[in-house]
Formats: C-alpha cells, sequence, structure tokens
C-alpha cells in the first residue's frame, strides 16, 4: 500500500511541476514578434501599394490591359477581361486592405501611442500616414464602387459596405484635416518616397485633392464639394515638376525590384507586346515617346501593336521598352504630367482659371510626359495638328483624355481611369470573346461566401455587381 | 497434405536432399473429438520438443511417426484449449479437447497498449494481421492497408515514396488535421505529411511523403484500427481521429534462436490506362496565326540554317499540339535544328509525329525488401532483432528511395514480480529525385499531360541531353533565343534539377512493470519518437524556372511519459473487474529551419546558398520552433459479468499548452457496453453472437501559436526594417475542440464461424473546431482563428466472413469489408457561407459550406435549360454559368469496399483483394488543359459527319456539342475547333470534373508452404515462396487516362489532378525461411 501512495504522489508531483504559466510561454512564438516599430510597417505598406499599382503580374492585376497598353501573346484571358479565372479582384482588394490599409493603421496607431515622439512629430507622422491611405481607399472606390469603409479593418467580420460618393467627401475631410500637419518626416529614414520633405508631401496631398474634386465633378449632387476642393487644393500648392513626383525607387535585387521585372525578366516568359491601341494612335501621332515606351525589335523606328485581345505574335510586335525591363525601374503614385492634364481640365471647367488656360496646363503636361521618359523633340509634337490643343481633334474631354492616357503608359490604372473619365481614346473590343471593356472590377468572389449580406446589398446599391456598372463619378 | 507429399515424386527429390535421414519406428493413429463430442478436423498435432507434426483430418482422424515411445503428442486448433498427452502405445489414442474461451474472444490490443479481451469490448475494432501487409509489401506500409478495414479510406498520392492519406471515418475536423494517429507498441508515433501548401494545393514541389512510412512492414506483427471515440478516448487529444495500433514482433519462448529471412523482389510498370494516348495527326501550335502574316501555322522569320533566307520554323514557344497537320513531304525547321552543339544543327526535319511520345519516359522500377531477424526467449526473458533494407528504383530516371532499419524489441524478468522491456528503431531513409508534382516545370508530367508538342520526339531529347548535358529543351523563346520559356528538357530535369533527402528517426521506448500484489500491478514507460530530415532542392542554370538551391530541415520528437496503475480483481466469481488510473505527459517539439538562394545561382550546378546571385532575405528564411506540452490523469473501469456482459467507463482530464492559458485544461468521458448473447442461447447454429453500445467524448487542443498574434518580418527596404501583419488574427479566447460519438454494433457467426458478419453504425459529431475561418478581408485579415463550425460524419460498417467451400484439401475463405460514411458541414460561423479548404488553378476550389458535405469542388458550371440539358451558345460551344463558385463535384465517395478472396489448396494458397470506390469526384488540371491544347488522341477525331473535326465548319469540320439552344431546342450549330482550348479551358470547369469510382485488383499473391514433412528434413522450419502482384488491374474506372485515385498530397486538400502520375503495376516474388 505505501508502494500506491508513492505512486500517487509522484503522479501528483509530476503533474504539477509545470504551471500554467509555463505553458502559456510555450504558446509564444519566439522567432514572430509581437511588437515592431512604426516604421517597419509603414515601408512595408508603402511598398506594398506601389507593389500593387505596378505589377503586371495576371494573378496581382491587369491594369495594363485594362489600358490597352499591353496584350498578351498565347494566354489570353486577362485580355478579354476573364478577371474571374484568376480570382484578380480578390487580389487587388486583400493586397490593399491587408497589407497596405492595415498597416498603416497599425502603424499610425503606434506612433501615436510612441512616448517617445513630440506632439509635432506624432501629427506629421499621422498626415503621412493618412495621405497614403487616402490614395488608396480613392483608388478602391475608383475600381470597385461602394466598399467597406467605416467598418473596415474593425473587429466586425461582416463589415458593411459604404456608400462610394459618401466615402468620397470622408476622404476630402480627411485631406482636408492632414494637410496642414505634413510638416517634417513623419517616418524618420523610412519615407522613401520624399526623404522627409514635408513639402513635397504638401504638394502630394493637394494633387490628391485635386484628382479627387476632378473627378465628382459631373456629380450632380457634388458639384460645390468639387469647386472648393479643386480650388482649395491649387492655391495650396500642387506638384509643380517631375522633381515633386511621388516616385518609389526599387532596388537591383529580390525581393525588393520593380514587380515589372519579375514578370517580364525574371520569369523568363514573353507574354505581353504592346497593343495595337496604343501603337496605331502613336504611329498616327507619330510620337516621339515610341522610341522610349517600346524596343525596336522591328527595326528603327517601326512599331506594331498586337490585335488586342487575341493571341499575338512575340516576335513580330512590338516590345515593351528595355527600361521596363530593369528591375530598378521607379514606379510612380503621381506626377507632374497627371497634375498638368487635371489643370487643364480645372480650366476648362473654369474651376481654376478659364478654358483660355487650359492649352498651356495641356502642353506643359505633355511636356513633362516627355522630360520623365526622356523623349526629344516634343516642341514639334506640340506643333503636331493632331496634337495641338487647338487643332487637336474632338472637345477638350477627348483631347485631354487621349494625351492623358499616352502620358500614362507606365500607370495602368490612370490610363483605364482616364478612358472612364474621358472616354477617350476609343478602345479595342477584345477579339477573342468581344467582351467590353469594364467599367470596374466585380467584387471578390470570397465576400460573396463570407459577407453575403453586405456584398448582396452593395451589389443592389451600385446597380449590379458587374463589369459593366459605373463608379458613381462615372455619369457621362 | 502430408500424404501427397510423402507419395508424391517431390518426397523422392527431398529425400536426396535431406540429412541425416531419420528412420521412423513407430506410427500413432489416433482421433480429436471436441468437448461436446464432434470431431476436430484440421487440429495441429506435433511431438512436443521437436518439430514433427501432422494435422488431424476431416473427421479428426491423424496419423504421427515417432521415433520411440513413449512420447508427448500436442494438440491445438484455434478455438481449442491446447492439449498435451502422453502416449505410451501406438493407439489408437483418443482426444479430447475444449471450447477455449478465449477461442471465441480473441485478444486484442487497444489504446495505450491494454490488451483487451475482443468480446468484452463495446465498441468496433479491426484487425489485419502481419502477414496480410508483409506478404505483398508496399515501399510505405500503410498504402497495404487499402480495402483491408471497413472505414479505412486510404489514399496514396501516387509518386515515388509520395504521401498517403490516412483517413478513418470521414474528416472530422474542418481545417485542422484528419489524419489518423499511428501507435507502436504504445509509442504514438509521428505522422506528418511537412509538404508545402504550394504542394497540396497543386502549384508544385515535392512529396516528401508520410512519417509513417518510416514503419516497417517486416517488424508488424499486427494491425489494430481503433474507430470511434469510445475506443480511443484515453489517447486524449489527438485521438479524435482514430487510431492505427501496431504491434511489432517479439521474441518467443523456445529452443535456441530462430532466424527469419524475407526476400522480395517487385517490378514496376505504368499502368498504359493511366497515361495520356497522344494524337498523332497534328504539331505544335495553338492555330493558324503565325508567321509574319498571323495566318500559318509555322513562324517564318527567322533564319536557321544561315543562308540568308527566313525559314519556316515550328512556333517554338507554343506549347500545344493544335497546329499544321502533319505531312512527311514537308520540311521544318524543329528543336533539333536550332541548337548548334547538336549534330542536326541546320537541318530541316519532316513534320511528321513523334514516333517516341511521351510515355517513352516510363521504364521499370525495381524495389526489392530484403530482411532477417533473430529471436530467441527463455523463461524470463525474450528478445527479437530485425534488420530490413529496401531498395526502390523509380519509374523514372535517377529517382530512388532507400531505406534501412533496425528494429530491437526485448524483455527480461527480473524477479517474479519485476519485468522490464524495451524496443528500439532506427530508421534512415535517403530519397533521389522524387517526383516534382503540380503544376510546375520540374513536374514532367505537367508538360506531357498539359503543354506539349506531339512533334517533339521525347527519345530525341533523351539523346539530345546526354550527347550535350544541357537544357536542350524543345520549347525555346525562338529559334535563335535559346532559352526555355516555359518547359525544359525533361531529361534536364530528371537529371540536373533533382532533389535529394535524407530522414534519420529514432524511436523506442522502455517500460517498467511491477506487480504489486496478484491484482494491482504499476507501469511506467517512456517512449520517444525523433526524426530529422534534409530536403535538398535543386534547379540549374538554364533552366525555365529561375535556378535555385533550397533547404529544409526538419527536426521533429515526441517524448511520452506514462505512468499506469493496473487492477485486475475476481469480485466474485462471476463479477470481474479490471481498469487503471494513470498520468500521461507529452512533450513535442518541432524546429524548422528553410532557406533558398535569392535570384538564382551564379555558378551553375553549385548547389549552396553561398552561391546565392543576391543576398538572402527574409523572403528566402523560414524559422520555426516550437514546444508544446500536453498532460493529462486518466482513468479506466470495466465490470465484466460472467464473461458475457460487460460495461466499462473512462475519463480523462487534459491540460495543452497550445490553449490560452485560462481554457486549457478540458474533461472527456467514455461508457461502453457489451453483451454477448449467444451465451444465452443454446442453439447449434450461432457460434457467436455480440451487441455493443458506446458514447464517447474526446477533446483536443490544437497547434501552436493560435493565441497570440504576431508580426511577420520583411526583407528590409531601403535600408529600412519592414514587418506586416500576420494575416491570420488569432484568438485569446480559443477553447477546446470536441468530439462526441456514438456507435452501436452487431457482431454474429454461424456454423462454427464459417459465416459471419460485424456490423456498426457510427454518429460523431465535432464542435467548437478550432478553425482558421477566412472572413472578408475587408477586415484587414485574411482569416480569423475562431472555435467556428459543426461537421456530422455518419457511416455504416460492414465486415463479412465466409468458408463457402472447405474439404480435406481445399478450403476458400472470402471477406468483405463495406463501409459507407456520410459527411455533413452542419454550421460554420455567424454570416459566413462557405470556407474555402483550397483553391486551385483553374478557379476551382475545395470547400466546406454548411449544409453540404466537406470537400465539395467549385467553379465554372454548366448553364442549364429547365430541361435538364446543357445549353450552347450561338458559337456551337457550351454557355459558361455567370457566376464562377457553382458546386460542381463533391469528393466523398459514395462506398469503399474490398473483398478478399483466399483459397487454400494442400500447401497452396492463392489470395486477390478487389478494392472498390463508388462515386466520389475529382476536378483535372490536367484534361482541362491537355485537352485544351489539342495532345490527346480524340481532340484529332473526325466528326460524326466523317471529316476531321479541327477543319473549319465551312469545310465540314468543327462538332457538334450535345446540348440545347436557350429555348430548349437541340442544338444544330457546328463549334469551330481550329484553334486550341475548345475540349478543355474553354469549356466550363464542371466538363473536367470526373467520377473518381474504380474497381481495382488491388493485390494477388500465390504462396507455396513447403510441407512439414518435407521440413522436418530440411534445416528450416518454415519455406514459404510468394508470387505477388500489386495494383494489377483497374477493372473499372471513369477518370480518362489517368488513375482516379492519383492526388497531390495527404491532407485535407483532396479531388485535384494536375500532372498527375500514372498507377504502377507491380509483379514479383517474395521468399521467407525461417530456422
Amino acid at each position: 500500500m505505501k508502494r500506491i501512495v508513492i505512486s500517487i504522489i509522484s503522479i501528483m508531483v509530476l503533474s504539477s511541476c509545470m504551471t500554467d504559466e509555463k505553458y502559456e510561454d510555450y504558446n509564444r512564438d519566439p522567432k514572430n514578434p509581437t511588437q515592431v516599430s512604426a516604421n517597419f510597417l509603414y515601408n512595408s505598406a508603402v511598398k506594398s501599394l506601389t507593389d500593387q499599382m505596378t505589377s503586371t503580374n495576371v494573378n496581382d492585376n491587369v491594369f495594363r490591359l485594362l489600358g490597352q497598353y499591353w496584350t498578351e501573346t498565347t494566354y489570353t484571358e486577362e485580355s478579354n477581361y476573364d478577371l474571374t479565372g484568376r480570382n484578380i479582384p480578390q487580389r487587388h482588394w486583400s493586397e490593399m486592405y491587408r497589407d497596405v490599409l492595415l498597416d498603416l493603421t497599425n502603424a499610425q496607431q503606434l506612433v501615436m501611442e510612441d512616448e517617445s515622439k513630440s506632439e509635432g512629430e506624432k501629427s506629421a507622422a499621422f498626415a503621412q500616414s493618412e495621405v497614403l491611405m487616402i490614395y488608396t481607399w480613392q483608388q478602391m472606390v475608383d475600381t470597385f464602387g461602394n466598399i467597406p469603409y467605416t467598418e473596415a479593418l474593425t473587429d466586425n467580420k461582416l463589415p458593411v459596405y459604404d456608400d462610394a460618393a459618401t466615402i468620397y467627401t470622408d476622404l476630402i475631410n480627411r485631406l482636408d484635416a492632414a494637410i496642414p500637419n505634413l510638416t517634417g518626416s513623419g517616418f524618420p529614414g523610412a519615407d522613401v518616397i520624399y526623404n522627409g520633405n514635408g513639402a513635397s508631401w504638401k504638394a502630394f496631398a493637394n494633387s490628391l485633392k485635386l484628382k479627387m474634386g476632378l473627378r465628382i465633378a459631373d456629380v450632380p449632387s457634388m458639384q460645390a464639394l468639387s469647386t472648393s476642393t479643386v480650388q482649395s487644393a491649387v492655391a495650396a500648392g500642387v506638384i509643380t515638376s517631375n522633381a515633386g513626383n511621388a516616385s518609389f525607387p526599387y532596388e537591383g535585387a529580390s525581393p525588393n525590384t520593380n514587380p515589372v521585372w519579375s514578370s517580364l525578366v525574371e520569369s523568363g516568359r514573353a507574354d505581353f507586346v504592346a497593343a495595337n491601341t496604343i501603337v496605331d494612335i502613336m504611329n498616327t501621332l507619330e510620337d516621339p515617346r515610341r522610341a522610349t515606351y517600346f524596343r525596336q525589335n522591328l527595326g528603327a523606328g517601326v512599331y506594331q501593336g498586337g490585335i488586342y485581345g487575341t493571341t499575338s505574335n512575340y516576335f513580330t510586335n512590338s516590345q515593351a521598352a528595355d527600361v521596363m525591363h530593369d528591375p530598378t525601374n521607379p514606379a510612380c503614385l503621381i506626377d507632374y504630367a497627371e497634375v498638368s492634364f487635371f489643370l487643364a481640365e480645372a480650366a476648362e471647367r473654369s474651376i481654376v482659371g478659364t478654358p483660355a488656360d487650359a492649352e498651356g496646363h495641356y502642353n506643359n503636361a505633355i511636356t513633362a510626359s516627355f522630360d520623365y521618359w526622356g523623349a526629344a523633340n516634343v516642341g514639334d509634337y506640340l506643333n503636331n495638328p493632331a496634337v495641338a490643343y487647338t487643332t487637336a481633334s474632338g472637345d477638350w474631354r477627348e483631347k485631354i483624355g487621349t494625351q492623358f492616357w499616352l502620358a500614362m503608359y507606365n500607370r495602368g490604372f490612370e490610363g483605364w481611369t482616364a478612358w472612364r473619365i474621358y472616354d477617350a481614346p476609343q478602345m479595342n473590343i477584345p477579339g477573342d470573346t468581344e467582351n467590353p471593356v469594364p467599367f470596374r472590377y466585380t467584387y471578390p468572389v470570397n465576400e460573396q461566401n463570407l459577407n453575403p449580406t453586405n456584398w448582396e446589398a452593395a451589389a443592389g446599391a451600385i446597380g449590379g455587381d458587374a463589369q459593366s456598372t459605373k463608379i458613381f463619378w462615372d455619369v457621362n | 497434405m502430408r500424404k501427397q507429399i510423402k507419395n508424391g515424386s517431390s518426397s523422392l527429390l527431398l529425400l536426396l536432399l535431406i540429412f541425416p535421414c531419420f528412420v521412423f519406428a513407430q506410427t500413432i493413429t489416433g482421433k480429436v473429438n471436441d468437448n461436446k463430442g464432434t470431431t476436430v478436423p484440421f487440429a495441429n498435432v506435433i511431438q512436443k520438443g521437436t518439430t514433427n507434426g501432422t494435422t488431424t483430418d476431416m473427421d479428426g482422424n491423424f496419423s504421427i511417426d515417432v521415433e520411440s515411445l513413449p512420447t508427448v503428442l500436442v494438440f491445438s486448433s484455434l478455438g481449442y484449449t491446447t492439449v498435451e498427452q502422453n502416449v505410451t502405445s501406438a493407439g489408437p489414442v483418443s482426444v479430447t479437447m475444449a471450447e477455449s474461451a478465449e477461442a471465441l474472444s480473441e485478444v486484442v490490443v487497444t489504446a495505450l497498449g491494454i490488451s483487451r479481451e475482443k468480446k468484452s469490448l463495446g465498441y468496433a475494432t479491426q484487425e489485419v494481421k502481419g502477414e496480410a501487409i508483409s506478404t505483398v509489401k508496399s515501399q510505405n506500409f500503410v498504402n497495404s492497408l487499402s480495402g483491408k478495414v471497413a472505414g479505412l479510406d486510404i489514399k496514396s498520392s501516387g509518386t515515388l515514396g509520395g504521401s498517403t492519406n490516412v483517413v478513418i471515418r470521414g474528416s472530422s475536423s474542418i481545417a485542422g488535421n484528419n489524419q489518423a494517429l499511428f501507435v507502436i507498441d504504445g509509442i504514438p508515433v509521428n505522422n506528418s505529411t511537412n509538404n508545402s501548401k504550394d504542394q497540396t494545393t497543386g502549384r508544385g514541389g515535392y512529396d516528401y511523403g508520410n512519417a509513417a512510412s518510416d514503419i516497417n512492414p517486416d517488424d508488424i506483427a499486427s494491425i489494430n484500427v481503433l474507430k470511434g471515440a469510445a475506443a480511443s478516448a484515453l489517447y486524449g487529444s489527438r485521438a479524435s481521429n482514430g487510431v492505427i495500433m501496431i504491434t511489432t514482433k517479439k521474441g518467443k519462448q523456445r529452443k535456441g534462436v530462430g532466424v527469419t529471412l524475407n526476400s522480395s523482389l517487385m517490378v514496376g510498370y505504368a499502368d498504359i490506362s493511366t497515361l495520356p494516348r497522344y494524337q498523332t495527326k497534328y504539331g505544335a501550335g495553338y492555330g493558324p496565326y503565325y508567321g509574319t502574316n498571323e495566318d500559318g501555322y509555322f513562324n517564318d522569320f527567322e533564319d536557321i540554317n544561315g543562308d540568308g533566307v527566313a525559314d519556316l520554323t515550328v512556333p517554338f514557344t507554343e506549347d500545344a499540339s493544335w497546329g499544321g497537320e502533319f505531312n512527311p513531304s514537308q520540311n521544318i525547321y524543329q528543336w533539333t535544328s536550332i541548337y548548334p552543339q547538336l549534330s542536326t544543327f541546320g537541318q530541316a526535319t519532316p513534320w511528321v509525329a513523334a514516333e517516341n511520345n511521351p510515355n517513352y519516359v516510363w521504364g521499370a522500377s525495381t524495389t526489392a525488401i530484403n530482411s532477417v531477424s533473430i529471436d530467441g526467449g527463455s523463461d524470463t526473458s525474450s528478445f527479437r532483432l530485425g534488420y530490413t533494407n529496401m531498395l526502390q528504383e523509380g519509374n523514372l530516371p535517377n529517382s530512388s528511395i532507400k531505406r534501412n532499419s533496425i528494429n530491437f524489441n526485448g524483455s527480461q524478468e527480473l524477479s517474479d514480480k519485476f519485468t522490464v522491456s524495451t524496443s528500439f528503431t532506427f530508421t534512415k531513409t535517403d530519397g533521389q529525385g522524387r517526383y516534382g508534382t503540380g503544376y510546375d516545370s520540374n513536374n514532367v508530367m505537367q508538360q506531357f499531360r498539359q503543354w506539349f508538342q506531339t512533334n517533339v520526339d521525347v527519345k530525341q531529347q533523351r539523346d539530345a541531353y546526354f550527347a550535350t548535358r544541357e537544357n536542350i529543351t524543345w520549347n525555346t523563346q525562338s529559334g535563335t533565343d535559346l532559352r526555355p520559356i516555359y518547359s525544359d528538357n525533361p531529361y534536364w530535369t530528371f537529371y540536373e534539377n533533382y532533389e535529394t533527402d535524407t530522414r534519420k528517426r529514432y524511436y523506442g521506448n522502455a517500460v517498467l512493470n511491477y506487480e504489486l500484489n496478484d491484482w494491482l500491478s504499476l507501469m511506467g514507460r517512456f517512449a520517444f519518437d525523433t526524426f530529422s530530415e534534409l530536403q535538398e532542392e535543386r534547379t540549374n542554370v538554364g533552366s525555365a524556372n529561375v535556378s535555385q538551391y533550397k533547404r529544409i530541415n526538419n527536426n521533429v520528437s515526441e517524448y511520452n511519459y506514462d505512468l499506469f496503475l493496473n487492477f485486475k480483481k475476481d469480485l466474485s466469481e462471476k463479477l470481474n473487474l479490471d481498469g487503471n488510473i494513470g498520468f500521461n505527459l507529452r512533450r513535442n517539439e518541432w524546429s524548422r529551419f528553410e532557406a533558398a538562394t535569392n535570384g538564382g545561382l551564379n555558378l551553375p550546378g553549385v548547389y549552396t546558398l553561398d552561391n546565392s546571385a543576391s543576398p538572402l532575405g527574409a523572403d528566402n528564411l523560414t524559422e520555426y520552433e516550437a514546444v508544446q506540452m500536453v498532460d493529462g490523469l486518466f482513468g479506466r473501469v470495466s465490470l465484466g459479468y460472467d464473461n458475457f456482459a460487460f460495461v466499462e467507463g473512462t475519463y480523462r482530464t487534459d491540460r495543452d499548452s497550445s490553449l490560452p492559458i485560462d481554457n486549457n485544461r478540458f474533461n472527456y468521458w467514455s461508457a461502453t457496453g457489451s453483451l454477448v448473447f449467444s451465451n444465452l442461447i443454446d442453439a447449434n447454429w450461432l457460434s457467436f453472437g455480440k451487441v455493443r453500445a458506446n458514447y464517447g467524448v474526446v477533446g483536443n487542443g490544437t497547434d501552436p501559436y493560435q493565441v497570440f498574434t504576431t508580426y511577420t518580418i520583411q526583407s528590409p527596404f531601403g535600408g529600412v526594417g519592414s514587418a506586416s501583419n500576420s494575416p491570420s488574427l488569432k484568438n485569446l479566447n480559443l477553447l477546446p475542440e470536441e468530439q462526441e460519438n456514438w456507435e452501436v454494433g452487431l457482431e454474429m457467426q454461424f456454423a462454427k464461424k464459417r459465416l459471419g458478419f460485424d456490423v456498426t453504425y457510427y454518429d460523431a459529431l465535432n464542435i467548437n473546431q478550432i478553425t482558421d475561418v477566412p472572413v472578408s478581408n475587408a477586415t484587414g485579415y485574411t482569416s480569423v482563428l475562431l472555435n467556428a463550425g459543426t461537421i456530422s460524419n455518419k457511416g455504416w460498417e460492414v465486415q463479412l466472413n465466409a468458408t463457402p467451400l472447405k474439404t480435406d484439401n481445399f478450403s476458400w475463405d472470402l471477406s468483405l469489408n463495406w463501409s459507407k460514411n456520410e459527411s455533413l458541414v452542419v454550421e460554420l460561423t455567424d454570416g459566413i457561407e462557405n470556407l474555402q479548404l483550397g483553391s486551385f488553378q483553374g478557379g476551382v476550389s475545395i470547400n466546406a459550406t454548411p449544409g453540404e458535405p466537406y470537400g465539395t469542388i467549385r467553379g465554372r458550371d454548366y448553364v442549364y435549360h429547365e430541361n435538364g440539358q446543357r445549353i450552347v451558345g450561338a458559337n456551337g460551344r457550351y454557355l459558361l454559368s455567370d457566376e464562377s463558385n457553382v458546386v460542381i463535384g463533391d469528393i466523398n465517395p459514395d462506398w469503399n469496399a474490398g473483398l478478399n478472396n483466399s483459397f487454400n489448396y494442400k500447401n497452396f494458397n492463392l489470395s486477390f483483394l478487389l478494392d472498390m470506390q463508388k462515386g466520389g469526384e475529382v476536378f483535372s488540371l490536367d484534361t482541362y488543359y491537355g485537352f485544351g491544347t489539342g495532345l490527346y488522341d480524340f481532340t484529332a477525331a473526325d466528326n460524326e459527319l466523317g471529316n476531321p473535326l479541327r477543319d473549319p465548319v465551312a469545310d465540314g469540320g468543327g462538332i457538334l456539342f450535345e446540348g440545347v439552344n436557350e429555348d430548349g431546342t437541340p442544338n444544330t450549330t457546328r463549334a469551330e475547333m481550329t484553334g486550341a482550348g475548345r475540349f478543355g479551358y474553354n469549356q466550363p470547369n464542371a466538363a473536367h470534373v470526373y467520377d473518381a469510382g474504380f474497381i481495382k485488383l488491388r493485390e494477388a499473391s500465390l504462396t507455396y508452404n513447403l510441407g512439414e514433412r518435407a521440413l522436418a528434413q530440411l534445416p528450416f522450419n518454415t519455406v514459404s515462396f510468394s508470387v505477388i502482384g500489386k495494383n494489377l488491374w483497374i477493372i473499372d474506372k471513369s477518370v480518362p487516362y489517368a488513375d482516379p485515385e492519383a492526388g497531390l498530397s495527404a491532407g485535407n486538400i483532396q479531388g485535384n489532378q494536375s500532372g498527375s502520375y500514372p498507377s504502377i503495376r507491380e509483379i514479383g516474388a517474395s521468399l521467407k525461411l525461417q530456422f
């Protein structure tokens, strides 16, 4: 019996030799931190944002195809606007919410809790992350329409979708609140875009505000807001030269290369050639930028685009320029050419200046694009009657739209959006399926499964979850 | 049987061989009856202390020659107590054998290694004898269980050394582990499959197999499968998926030492019915749009032969065979003409179908398994030492798996009361050239099944590789830019881009047993299982993929400390009590280090991290270190009444470090009852009858690190550190998972067990599932860990045994296992309508959806008319559903069955196993792409007008898809088939979902055992020779050109074929010698 007692005691001893606290420690991951600095999160978010906006990997985004700058050679599903086969909307959605917005929100929180920072440093960091978040939110609205906003990034697992116009209004208010605080470097050492230059951030923020103000110019109920937004943005100072571009410098080695390099070079594939949509227009205009946009693989000065949306031979069509095959080619979130076109539009709309001022901004914009790409003979080009503002065909929308689109060659999303805003240039209907050019991305398939009630309400509110549904500002 | 040999010519031969010749002086005759007066046929009669013996005939008569009298004869027979009888005269001797109680209640090993009388158990268990898996051996013994146990679903991925999915009674966990627990002699052993997520979802990578494949079939004495919660409750948390209990062979009390030699050799060939049949009419291309004018089948803008004029070339980039019609009189510059290092450089060749299509790569595999064991024992000790060498050369070049294992078992009684025993196994497994899987250029089946040119001769590709040792691919960027674009030369893949791996594994235990008194004993046991493995993957410079060297080190350990107090006491003459109380502490440790070069290799063929083109960063390195502790106190009490009524209860309380501190303790229990009603009925026809019922609950923790949310560190950018939120939000309030299970069963045996059945119905409900639930990504997370979801599994299991024929020389035994499991996802969490378990290429996913079975296939469907017909659009092609998320299949089979027939004639045994699956579905990416690219024979057939279907419709070509127009009238529009895609990826995913059912002749063996008389004159106790076969014949299947069982990996993501491998038909022979 004594032995039994001994054994029972030994059981008890064994059983109690570890405390619950020790057990909990086993459950703390030594290899992944629960605390990081705000700089880390900011750095990751900015790179995620530029990667996603720049990439041409058909699993990430297809903006260069939506803009019809490029077309696919052999596997043409995406050029034919089958966006669900690869769940492209889902990828975009999750990158933006998860890897950009949540990390920026989190960085913002960490900065505000950081007792070592002064109030001024905190407000500068807060404002700087605000600008990038607003940029991202606006991009998401322009891509999808109504999206989860007020209940997004919260504990709510079933976030409701907010009205797109209401989100726009709120974003403009947030910009107004942030701009005065953009006084220095919010994230010292981690600001690869402007290296802590507060004035550049202000110009970026005002340029973004200008863009947002113009985007709602045709929405009847928002015209007052549009006007005040554009006017205050321009008054406060937008980007005035290519030096002020929100440029993101890529590096030579993975994973910090320009994602376009990964698709065009590292993959060893030959998936893209220039689309006939852009090459034909540039050929007609004898646009000198062709030499900087495309390789001369068909011989000096010979450019041909693959018929958009049909299988195209990699060797008998123009390929993307060598600079786009460079891993360190910078990406850009906003640039001087874009801003100048906006100023031309603001002049045409007589919001800032008069239509007479439009030509100057138009010429500035094209010149900025030539300078950016290192193209020659901008003077001759501006004198080409098909380019010159006074003689080019169409109304101001067509003139600005066509040249804006041409200038946005390396920024597919803006190119596609230019077509949506200005209804110019004339896009091609993809050859294989004859699907029309989408006006928006459909919502991610997993929203149907994971947030079904709110998805259904949103689909109804925007007029159907289809690629043919227009974003609220696309009223013409 | 013995009589025949005595008189046969073979005995003459043996007489010549034998030494020394015994002269028998006496013949004893006699008859054996049982205690009811019936005769006992086929009883063994052995002269004690010798190997001299015989068996009784149908009427219980026997006759045996002995040297001298008196002697002792030992009579034994299944179902009877062994009798030793002193014989002083030649007879006739009359022997009475009593039916043994044990006979009708075999002893089986149950949870924690506790031996129990089977009849006292209130739950279903099913035993598989060692011979059943060691006669026809598999490289991975788990595969040998297929079809042999009702309710056990075995699915092998089909690659060399690949993993095997082992699920008992359906998947019980939505997102967690559903693999059965393997236990060897009471030691839980690891059966993890450490394949990457990319590998399991078909994105490429190697299948490194499941860890249970280290278990050596020659060391296995028996396997017992515990299926339900009540059976496995004592194991605690992780036995909720059922347990495969393995008992290894031990030494027996005997004179001297026994030696057993086992040798088997199998040769395997790819089953041609599971490989593509290629068309031979058209060559490379996607359609007629090549050349300067983009209207032909060939390109014409490169000068290959150097004459300054552009030549007609194959579209080298195009990995499809929807191109120009073969024409032997037309010469085309093909891949053979563009490599200056080849003798055929600059030469055009006739445009013809390849003489050697990709099936050329399939050679013969050989699997040699040789083992030797020594065993011995005395009254107080026993030991067994076994060594096995397994060498498998794969069917593809440069592939092999080698395994060496040593196993030792020993026990020693130190005193009447104190026994020590130990078991130790060391296994080393080396793999080389495991087959690449999934959608990756390192899987040659990707090109062979999906993307290929039928004009490419694979033998020529082989010769070109060996002539140059370079990546001479058919799939270059162009005729002058020779970099590969998508596919490598397959032999380059085999010989340059191969993996190697090695795993060293040690497991064993030490057990001390002390009898405190005649009813109480104390057992202490320490068990360990630890392995370390190194996996190295290579992609050489010059491949289509970025060159890379990757290494993965895994160290996995488990330690178990057990202390049991066992009691067994007869409370009265009829009332027996037994049970135990115990304590178990389990510690698991994992360590994983994974590193890969960044941006390629600098030096070709140098596989070290130093050779990385760019510095290694966070994206190239993965570290994982974890410890999990679980301790538990448990008890079991069993009461038996008069050997026919039994009740039992178990209770266990666990503490698990993987759960939050406030919820880490949990309790569960089980209750069972059984009644051997045949003891109450006195009927000759009824040999045995038992009803049983049980209810059990099992709790479960989770994996480490599911409680605290962490950040993921990324490679620095711009010299500044970078980190992101984890995509999965963890949960500080997780609760343990719970499985509730009830089960009833009926077992009956008739006519002296000539006919019997065992039927079980079970109902298992898993609640509070710890699930990484996908959430709207607008939350900022991809998934959130929740106690979400209820999954139900209900089903029937039937075992039938019959001996339809039994005569003196001949017997026919038949056994059938049949099982049907119905799985149902009852609920997930509020507001979430579907949980995606995995997504595949082609927009197809595997899902858990409330109200549906676990594992539905979703994708794009046809559009159906209300009359049920598929609707064809204006272009003659099937319309695709708007929604890309429609249920188009269900991976769960309707039922599974295994039917084994065994025929004994004299010393011969012939047995064969039919393995069947009814229903269940699989999506084939292979046909989705491959039918589209026009590789397969039917894509080049004639249409119903007798014209080539690839001809333009205007010329009478095209095809009439069966279906209706939007208005319901039959389709009469012929679809244009001049370009690729129409049969494949232009169709809805549903067109590539197939019934995965099959009937297979899984195993067959013909064994000859040398007769005892002949053996008596040889230095052997047993000589057994078998001719064996495995996966001999797929009698019926629906999946075209593939094995319906082929998959990617063990795990929850099944139902997807991508670059799948053929079934391997193996035949061979084995020899067993014991002396």
